[in-house]
């Protein structure tokens, strides 16, 4: 299996994702994959959660904050401003809050509460959250590729939908309990109509938001994860402990990509024996990843002469990453 | 006449009402009451110091709540003594 067949062998997993540690290749590898499935003619969205995105980087523009941009024929990226995201959705909790009660302004007490609240370390990441859920279930691109954050974040993200998930029951529940209780006490003053509860409808509401995520990030029919790997020993180590935990969280792990492999053609007699140290140790820890993860392994990425950015580069990668059919090979 | 007799039927129906189910409308009432607190107590923790969750989505909720937080915090920061149980 490459690359290429595990996208083409399975088209209805629209949702991809590429996993790993900082600085691995992952945003360069979700760009190619984006061109290469925009270039066979699919609508692609690449997004990033990151808080410290590098899509603009890798297309050399700046998309920082202004919703999907067209980088070109069937590609669009997005970058989310998380900051702008707060600031708007603090606006828009005063404005309700007025707006209800017909206040001239917000109680101090409340208004304390909006902005103490924005300035926990949690309120960015759910606020990306909240973000990528409005991308996808707006739903009218082919694939959704995430430009994921590093390892750590990811499974925060991971377990933070299954947290909401569960809280979100709980409260539910108890909202639908309270509910009773109101229409216990209308029935006995034989009021018509119980008023209804707004709490109730916003809280549905959420659910409705974290389930659609949650499912899609844990549905190995539609998702595809791959992890990136570079040959060394604490990425092996690392990724396989990583692979472990994602498991756990039911995340479907569709196999691994193997970046910053030493062109072969560097294995020379005369080569300087610093070069040849390095290529002896990698192709060590190329055995050690075929002995991991086997038959997963969909493509070696070869070290690139320089940093990919920009399209012609992007193109270029893409060219030899989707190329060969079947096995991949270092 | 009929408006008067539908007058008299309906002091009867709340004298009824009074004797029969005003306790118990009351009592689900203060259940509610009760509970409507541990909701802003586990959604709005925050507020006493106590963080519960990410307040992202609790700030959603907020503005249906925003009339009921005083009341709601001084009955949880309120000191309580023994004749709290009895009563």
């Amino acid at each position: 299996m490459s690359l290429k067949t595990a996208f083409e062998s399975q088209p209805e997993r629209r949702y991809v994702m590429f996993g790993g540690k900082g600085g691995l290749g992952k945003t360069t590898l979700s760009a190619t994959s984006a061109f290469w499935l925009a270039s066979h003619g699919k609508r692609v969205l690449l997004f990033s959660v990151d808080p410290q995105a590098s899509l603009s980087d890798i297309f050399q523009r700046d998309i920082f904050g202004k919703g999907p941009v067209k980088i070109m024929d069937n590609l669009w990226a997005q970058e989310v401003d998380a900051d702008r995201r707060i600031r708007e959705y603090q606006e828009e909790i005063r404005k309700k809050i007025l707006d209800m009660y017909g206040f001239d302004r917000v109680p101090e007490e409340i208004d304390n509460y909006i902005s103490a609240a924005s300035a926990e370390p949690a309120m960015e990441e759910s606020a990306i959250f909240d973000a990528v859920v409005d991308i996808i279930v707006q739903g009218d691109y082919d694939y959704y590729i995430y430009d994921l954050v590093p390892l750590g974040h990811a499974l925060y993200y991971l377990s933070m939908a299954k947290v909401y998930d569960e809280w979100i029951n709980k409260i539910t529940r108890l909202r639908e309990e309270m509910r009773q209780y109101d229409q216990v006490a209308a029935t006995m003053r034989r009021d018509e109509t119980v008023q209804e509860d707004q709490i109730l409808t916003e809280l549905t509401y959420i659910k409705d938001r974290i389930n659609a995520s949650s499912r899609i990030l844990t549905d190995s029919n539609r998702t595809a994860f791959f992890f990136v790997v570079v040959p060394e020993e604490m990425i092996i180590l690392d990724t396989r402990k990583a692979a472990t935990l994602f498991a756990k969280f039911d995340v479907p792990i569709s196999g691994y990509v193997v970046n910053r492999v030493l062109p072969p053609e560097l294995r020379s007699p005369t080569a300087p024996p610093y070069l040849q140290n390095r290529i002896a140790m990698q192709e060590r820890y190329l055995a050690d990843i075929k002995t991991a993860f086997g038959a997963q392994v969909l493509a070696y990425v070869p070290e690139m002469e320089r940093d990919v950015t920009g399209l012609g580069m992007i193109e270029r990668l893409a060219r030899r990453l989707f190329a060969h059919e079947g096995e991949a090979r270092p | 006449m009929a408006k008067k007799k539908g007058g008299l039927l309906s002091v009867f129906k709340d004298i009824v009402y009074g004797m029969s189910s005003h306790e118990m409308t009351r009592h689900a009432v203060r259940t509610r009451a009760s509970m409507e607190h541990l909701f802003i107590l586990i959604t709005m923790g925050d507020l006493l110091g106590i963080p519960i969750l990410p307040p992202y989505y609790s700030l959603r909720l907020l503005p249906y709540v925003t009339p009921q937080i005083s009341s709601w915090k001084r009955r949880m920061l309120r000191e309580r003594d023994v004749t709290d149980v009895l009563g």
